[in-house]
Formats: structure tokens, C-alpha cells, sequence
């Protein structure tokens, strides 16, 4: 029996010598001198590489399972032209046992989990059944190929189609972020020369462009922005420059705000161009993907998992929730529900789902997604240039919108029946209680409307709110005037009155005496109204602020009708004075 | 209409909000609680500020085998450039570790370092200390090994008895990353010993190579650990596998590799992330059940400790690979 074995070296055939010891369990023992393990097997042959490069082509071959060049040509020599096929060949790799015996004529075998205790005695005693191969020599090889064999790994990895677009679809957030950010610093610091532009022009990139062609605000009637903004937003622009309570700027701050601008017009411009790049590569590597979610969402789907192939791994199931990793796990542990979508939310197939069957529909595009992805991942490149390319994606598509219209006639219907069944209708909803009508008085809040309005007529809004303030703030100090006149006068006429109509005020007195105990004499719990003389003192401080004016008019009547009391005293004398 | 005066807006302007603070690096992990344990080189390492870049957390589930461990982001604003020698200076004493080859300076603080094979350089930007060797005028530099960055570090400074990473062993690591643990293992086997470092991915795998390109005991292999056969012919039998590959099926990983690869006798040491493995069962119980499936696979089960405060939910196991005497 010859067995094969592979080094950095080359390849290395030895011969058994005694074939029953392979079987046993004991053949680790023969492997624990190196005297023992030459007898037991006997170098036949030896194939060393010539260079490192056919070093690397072996060895990759070898790592597929193929036979390399060189095995090919070793196996040959040695088994064959030696008139050996007879003899049976032992293999680690079954794979690499397969293509020997499909390529050549000898009886070779591959036992996995066998064996293994043989290629840990080969491994372990080497370098003394290469004959006194020096083990510097082997090191010195497998480190010469293992950094050949990685370059030539890194140089040719499958990825690499992939990753460009996952580095695009990165660079895409990271631009958006940086837009943003550069966008409302220019709003922030040109703010201070124009602030009334920022609630005109929303948009970032026109807001820069107008600042670009304008500079200072006061060149503002003299521009002209067609191009840029359509015409009523344009009025408004120079009508407001006019009537800006802005600071001045000088020239130097406003280059640095034009550079600035120049920024955020450059890299939103090139955002554009990455985005058509983006949708290119996607329509090339994944047209079914593409077609059913979208180059955006697409791009996620592969930049979350790696590469394309690695998605093609997913089941449905994890695509579904692929990017909602820290709410899933979350779940997990507080054996919650788990999430329903991650990035496949922002698919436009589940956007324009109603919220109750986003779920559902979910589920559904990660399904038919998985399906796209996978065909995606193992078309090859010329498959994926062909027009029908995204046929699956398509077909799967329009299946989902009409899945989807379906779901959601269907729950229009069922909600009908529902109702109909359980034979109760609902009550119409009137309003019950004092206010039957709505208060539209409770919605005035002064919304100030953010754009499209002349700012002209803001400003002069806002004058005249500020007159009307005033106004209304000096007729309501008159209106107390007024009053306080007519309460001082009115207890002046009491006090004349008092003697003429002192009965009178007695029974007046008497009847709001009542209401007011009954109202708020609680700490004296309910006592008997008719121990009025007694309380009259007490009942009077209580409610003195609450009602001063009548309490005024009362206390004189008091003070006058029984003079023993003491506040009524003091009172009357105010009043006498 | 006052623009000027944003409150509502959700401060645009306040510029210390912005930029990237260190996630979870920040000094909010580092705190030396407990501290009784591990002696006094246990004080030295300040919080995480050297941890530095913002996405630290080493990939829950999906994160790429091994991944780069956030590490690439302290490579510019990490250790604080140039040559840290400086404080190194006169005042800073070295002694050795408990385990050979690896040190501990000691200077204003305590800090385990290990003797750099390539010196003048750093792998990921540590910071570098010259020492007086023994002869006079003669200088040995060595490099700072930080706890937050290496589990195998965390390991030594969590008090493993043994790391069986020792000048001149033949060390299998699986799960190199980016090699910036991996050169603080070359350090300690020395010229003498090898190290096989695997990783699966291509661009962890970049950086590992340019690392052993400096270093000629470590011999970078861009391949998959699950498939040992694939690098099979690189490797002579190794004295020590180490294993830090965050995957639910680890135990099966290192079994494999062990099979192929390990002497018998040899041992393993593997840092076990309990939310790799299950993320709803609690941590011990994970645990138990990989040295279960690791007794299984005919190891003996020698130490285990946690990575606290270094890492969480984190176990570092050695074990030993019988595979002809009973366990």
C-alpha cells in the first residue's frame, strides 16, 4: 500500500510495510520513535517544487481537490510508468482521491475520520522519514508559501466584484451625512447675514446655489434666480433681502462662506454620480435583487452580509431581519416577539404596505428576495448581462404587488363581515355633556407659517401685532381705571345710603352670608346659619378677598346695625374716611 | 424667525457633539474593580482610552469571523504616537511574567509587555519601551500588550496559571485578525518557535500578512479554520493551539484542527464569547456545555477564567488534548 503526503516541500510517496498495522488502534505507537515510523513506512519518492509559482499553482489545486500538474505528472512516474496501478494509494483529501481515480488508472482510497492517526505519525515524525531533510528547510519553505499562497488568496478573491459595492453604498451614507453637515453650517453661518432665507429655501443645495450666485443679501434684486428657484420663491427672496434683520458680513467671511457652498454643490454633484454608479454595478451583479427591492436596499442586503454569495446563504428568514441584529437578540433574551423587518423595510413593496400587513409583507419580499439573491449569486457574469437578466425579480415583483392589492381588498371585506355577523352595530358617536359643539377658539394658536408668504407682509404682521399689543395693554389699564372709579364711588353711596336703607342691607347681607357659608365654611362643619350674629366676624375674614366689594358694602351695614364686632369697627372707619 | 438661537433644533452647532468618541472604548470600561486578584500589574492599564476606534464590539453574529476588532481605528489616534520610549526611560523597571517571555514594566505604571522581535517598529500602534538590557549601553525594546485589545492579554492578567505559549513552541492560532495579537505571540515564542495564524477573512487577512512579512516565525494562512485539510500541508504538528474565533460551532473548530494538527499531550487555550455561542442562554451555561463538547473531543478540561473586566461574558479555557490516554 503507498500513501501519499503533501509538504511545502513537494509531495512525498511512501510505501507500508506492513499494511495490518494501519488497521489497528495501536498505530500511534509506531509513530513514537523516529526509528519505528521509518520501518513501518519507506520513502518511495519524492517530488520537490522547482519555484514558488508552481509551488502555488499545486498547492491551490490541491486545495480544491483537483490534481495538480505536478501530483499528475509524480503519480505518473511513480504508480503508473512503474507498472504499480495494482497497488492500492491512500489519500487524506476524498475529494482529491476522486479526480486522481477519474484522471488516472490506480486503485487509489480516501477514508474520512480514518487514517487519522496515520497522517498525525507522518506529521509528527517527518523530517525523519524524508531521510534527514533538514526541518529548516521545510519551514523556511512553508513560510515562502504560505505568504505566496495568501497574496495569490487576497488577489483573487470572488469578492472583489462585490465590494466595490458595498464600499459604494457606504460611501453613499457617508456623503449624505457629510451634505447634511456641511449644508447646516452654511444655513448656520450665512444665517447671520440673512436669516429670513433659511425658512425660504429648505432645500440644502438651492439654498447654497443661491448663495453662491448672490453673496451679500443687498446684491439680491440684482440677480437673478431662474435657474435656480421658480419664480414666486424668487420674489420672496428679494422682497425679504430688503426687509432683513440680519448683520453685515464682510468679503473675507463671505469667500469663506462661497467656499464653503462650493463644497456642499461639489459633493452633492458627485453624490448623484455615485448613486447612477451604485445603480449600474447593482443592475450587473444582482439584477433579480435589484428589480424586486430596489439598488439601495439590494446594496444594503450585500453590504450587511459581506458579499453576495454570503447573502445567497441566508435563508429567507434571516434576510428578513438582516440590520435589526441588536433588536433581535434583544428579543431573544427577553423572549419577546421578534422583529419583523430590518433593512428590507425600506423596500418600496413593504412602504406601500398598509401598517397591519408590513409584516406580512415582509416576510413575503425576504422569501421571493432570497430567491433573487440566490440566482443572482450563481448566474454567471454573462447570464447577468442578458435583457431577460431580471425576469425572476420582475415576475416576483408584480406576484407580490397583486398578493398585496389582494390582502388588502381582502381586509376591507372581512372587516365588513365581521361586523355584519356579530349583528351589533355600533353606536354612532354623538357628543354627550355641556359642549356639544366644537370649540374652534381652543385651536387658536399662532402658527407662524414657515414659508411661501410674502415676508413683506410677515414684517408688516408683525408691526401690527406689536401696536395691536400695545393697544389692547393700554385699554386694559384704562378699563381698570375705570373700575376701581366706579367701585370707590359706589361704596361711597352705600356708605351715604346706609342709614335709609340699613334693613335692606341687612337682608342682603343675610341671604350672601348663606351662600358663602354654605360654600366654604367647611371647618366649621355645617354649623347652623342662624347663629349669625355670633359668626359674622369669622364668616367676613374668610371670604373677604374672594368678594371685597360686597363685603364692603355688608360690613358697613354691620358695623352700623351692631357695633360690638371689631373688624366691622375698623372697616368703618375706612369707609368714614 | 430668529434663526440664530437654535434650542429647538437639537444643537447643530455645539462642536463637541459631533466626531466619533470612542464608543464604547471609552473610560466608562476600563475601571480596575475587583483588582485583588491579579497582583500589581493588574493597575496599570487606564481604562480604554488606548481602545480608541468607535465600532469596538466584535461582531455579534454576523460579524465576519474573527473580524477586525475595532482595532484598525486606534491605529492613528491610538498610543500616543511616535516613540513612547520616553517614559519608558531610566525609571522603568522590567521583571519577568510568570509565564516566560512574557514582562512586566514597571514604571509609573504596571504594564505587560513583551520583548518586540522587530525592534523599532510598532504593529498597530502600541507604544514601545526601551529598557536597559544587560549589558551596559545596550538597549532591548519591547512592546506594550494591552488587556483591552488581546483576550490572550486579558487571559494572562486574569490569571491563568499557564498559557503553554512559551519561547520556542509551535503555536496554531486560530482567529488571528488582523495579527495584532498575533505578533505579541511571535514576541513570546521568539525567533525559535512558529506560529501558524488562520484567518478566514480576506481583509483581516491583508493586515496579517503585512504583519508577518516583519516577522518570519508567524506564517499567515488566509483560509477557513472550519477545513483544516485546506492548509494542511503548511503545518508541522504544534505544541499549543489557540483559538479566538467567536463561532457558535468553536468547540467543533478546535477539535478539528487538534485532530489534525496537535501533538498529543499538546494543549489548547480558547477564549470562549458566550454570545457567540447562544445569546439567550446565560453565560456559565454555555460554558459548561463547550467544555462538555471539548471533553468530548478528548481534552481535559485544566483551567478556566474569566476575561473581567477586560471583556464580557468572555471565558478563557486551556485544556489539554489526550488522545491516547483516557481523560
Amino acid at each position: 500500500m503507498l500513501v501519499l503526503y503533501e509538504t511545502a516541500m513537494g509531495y512525498c510517496l511512501f510505501k507500508v510495510g506492513d499494511t495490518a498495522k494501519l488497521e489497528s488502534d495501536e498505530l500511534w505507537k509506531e509513530f513514537e520513535s523516529p526509528e519505528k515510523a521509518s520501518k513501518l513506512l519507506k520513502l518511495k519518492g519524492i517530488h520537490r517544487f522547482h519555484s514558488t509559482a508552481t509551488a502555488v499553482e499545486d498547492i491551490t489545486a490541491l486545495q480544491k481537490g483537483k490534481l495538480g500538474k505536478g501530483l499528475k505528472d509524480f503519480l505518473t512516474e511513480e504508480i503508473v510508468d512503474k507498472g504499480k496501478s495494482k497497488e492500492s494509494l491512500l489519500v487524506i483529501d476524498p475529494h482529491l482521491s476522486h479526480s486522481i481515480a477519474k484522471k488516472l488508472s490506480i486503485n487509489v482510497s480516501a477514508l474520512e475520520g480514518k487514517n487519522e492517526d496515520l497522517w498525525r505519525g507522518i506529521r509528527s515524525q517527518l523530517t525523519a522519514l524524508l531521510n534527514g531533510v533538514d526541518p529548516k528547510d521545510l519551514a523556511t519553505m512553508s513560510l515562502g508559501l504560505s505568504h505566496s499562497l495568501s497574496r495569490f488568496k487576497l488577489k483573487f478573491s470572488p469578492d472583489k466584484v462585490d465590494t466595490m459595492v458595498v464600499q459604494a453604498i457606504a460611501l453613499l451614507d457617508d456623503l449624505d451625512k457629510e451634505i447634511n453637515i456641511y449644508s447646516m453650517r452654511v444655513k448656520e453661518w450665512y444665517g447671520w447675514h440673512f436669516p429670513e432665507m433659511a425658512k425660504i429655501i429648505v432645500d440644502n443645495i438651492a439654498y447654497a446655489k443661491v448663495i453662491r450666485l448672490m453673496g451679500f443679501r443687498t446684491n439680491a434684486s440684482s440677480t437673478s434666480f431662474a435657474a435656480i428657484l421658480p419664480e414666486d420663491l424668487e420674489e420672496v427672496v428679494k422682497a425679504a433681502a430688503e426687509i432683513s434683520m440680519g448683520t453685515e458680513i464682510s468679503d473675507t467671511d463671505i469667500a469663506h462662506i462661497h467656499s464653503l457652498c462650493d463644497q456642499v454643490i461639489s459633493i452633492s454633484a458627485y453624490r448623484t454620480q455615485l448613486a447612477e454608479y451604485l445603480r449600474n454595478r447593482m443592475n450587473a451583479i444582482a439584477p433579480n435583487l435589484t428589480a424586486l427591492v430596489g439598488e439601495l436596499v439590494g446594496a444594503r442586503l450585500i453590504s450587511h452580509a459581506g458579499s453576495l454569495l454570503s447573502l445567497a446563504k441566508h435563508p429567507a428568514s434571516t434576510v428578513q431581519i438582516l440590520g435589526a441584529e441588536k433588536a433581535l437578540f434583544r428579543a431573544l433574551k427577553t423572549k419577546h416577539d421578534t422583529p419583523k423587518y430590518g433593512l428590507i423595510y425600506h423596500a418600496s413593496l413593504i412602504g406601500q404596505a398598509p401598517p397591519k400587513l408590513k409584516g406580512k409583507m415582509a416576510r413575503m419580499v425576504a422569501t421571493k428576495a432570497a430567491l433573487s439573491i440566490r440566482v443572482d449569486a450563481l448566474t454567471d457574469s454573462d447570464g447577468k448581462s442578458e435583457p431577460m437578466a431580471p425576469s425572476i425579480g420582475i415576475e416576483n415583483r408584480a406576484k407580490l404587488e397583486s398578493r398585496l392589492r389582494a390582502l388588502e381588498h381582502q381586509g376591507d371585506l372581512s372587516g365588513v363581515r365581521r361586523f355584519a355577523d356579530s349583528g351589533k352595530k355600533q353606536v354612532k358617536f354623538e357628543m354627550s355633556g355641556e359642549t356639544k359643539t366644537y370649540n374652534t377658539q381652543a385651536d387658536a394658536v399662532d402658527l407662524v407659517s414657515t414659508q411661501r408668504e410674502d415676508p413683506m407682509a410677515i414684517a408688516v404682521k408683525a408691526v401690527l401685532d406689536v401696536k395691536e399689543e400695545k393697544r389692547r395693554a393700554k385699554e386694559e389699564r384704562r378699563a381698570k381705571k375705570r373700575a376701581e372709579k366706579e367701585k370707590s364711588e359706589e361704596v361711597g353711596d352705600v356708605s351715604m345710603d346706609v342709614d335709609g336703607a340699613a334693613d335692606e342691607d341687612e337682608d342682603k347681607k343675610a341671604k350672601k352670608d348663606k351662600k358663602r357659608k354654605r360654600r366654604e365654611s367647611e371647618a366649621a362643619n355645617g354649623e347652623a346659619p342662624k347663629a349669625k350674629e355670633e359668626d359674622e366676624t369669622e364668616e367676613e375674614r374668610k371670604a373677604r378677598k374672594k368678594a371685597r366689594k360686597a363685603e364692603k358694602a355688608a360690613a358697613e351695614a354691620n358695623g352700623d346695625a351692631n357695633g360690638d364686632s371689631e373688624s366691622p369697627k375698623k372697616k368703618k372707619r375706612k369707609s368714614e374716611a | 424667525m430668529a434663526f440664530g438661537d437654535s434650542g429647538g433644533r437639537g444643537g447643530f452647532r455645539g462642536g463637541d457633539r459631533g466626531g466619533f468618541r470612542g464608543g464604547r472604548g471609552g473610560g466608562d470600561r476600563g475601571g480596575f474593580r475587583g483588582g485583588g486578584r491579579g497582583g500589581g500589574d493588574r493597575g496599570g492599564f487606564r481604562g480604554g482610552g488606548v481602545r480608541g476606534g468607535g465600532v469596538t464590539s466584535r461582531g455579534g453574529r454576523g460579524g465576519g469571523r474573527g473580524g477586525d476588532r475595532g482595532g484598525r481605528g486606534a491605529r492613528g489616534g491610538g498610543g500616543r504616537g511616535g516613540r513612547g520610549g520616553a517614559r519608558g526611560g531610566g525609571n522603568t523597571t522590567l521583571e519577568p511574567h510568570r509565564h516566560p517571555g512574557v514582562f512586566i514594566a514597571k514604571g509609573k505604571e504596571h504594564m505587560l509587555v513583551t520583548k518586540n522581535l522587530v525592534p523599532g517598529e510598532s504593529v498597530y500602534g502600541e507604544k514601545r519601551i526601551s529598557i536597559e538590557g544587560g549589558v551596559e549601553g545596550t538597549k532591548v525594546e519591547y512592546r506594550v500588550w494591552n488587556p483591552f485589545r488581546s483576550k490572550l492579554a486579558a487571559g494572562v492578567l486574569g490569571g491563568l496559571d499557564n498559557i503553554y505559549i512559551q519561547p520556542g513552541k509551535k503555536v496554531l492560532y486560530l482567529g488571528a485578525a488582523s495579527g495584532t495579537s498575533v505578533s505579541h505571540v511571535a514576541d513570546i515564542v521568539g525567533p525559535e518557535g512558529v506560529v501558524y495564524a488562520v484567518e478566514f477573512s480576506p481583509r483581516s487577512g491583508r493586515d496579517l500578512i503585512n504583519m508577518a512579512k516583519k516577522r518570519t516565525n508567524v506564517i499567515p494562512i488566509v483560509e477557513d479554520a472550519r477545513l483544516p485539510n485546506k492548509y494542511r500541508m503548511l503545518i508541522a504538528t504544534v505544541d499549543v493551539i489557540f483559538a479566538d474565533v467567536a463561532q457558535p460551532d468553536q468547540a467543533r473548530i478546535v477539535i478539528l484542527n487538534a485532530e489534525s494538527f496537535l501533538k498529543d499531550l499538546g494543549h489548547v487555550v480558547i477564549s470562549i464569547k458566550a454570545s457567540c455561542i447562544d445569546s439567550t442562554a446565560p453565560a456559565d451555561v454555555i460554558f459548561a456545555a463547550e467544555l462538555q463538547k471539548l471533553k468530548e473531543g478528548r481534552f481535559k478540561a485544566l483551567e478556566q477564567v474569566t476575561l473581567e473586566p477586560y471583556e464580557r461574558d468572555h471565558a478563557m479555557v486551556s485544556a489539554q488534548y489526550r488522545r491516547h490516554t483516557s481523560v
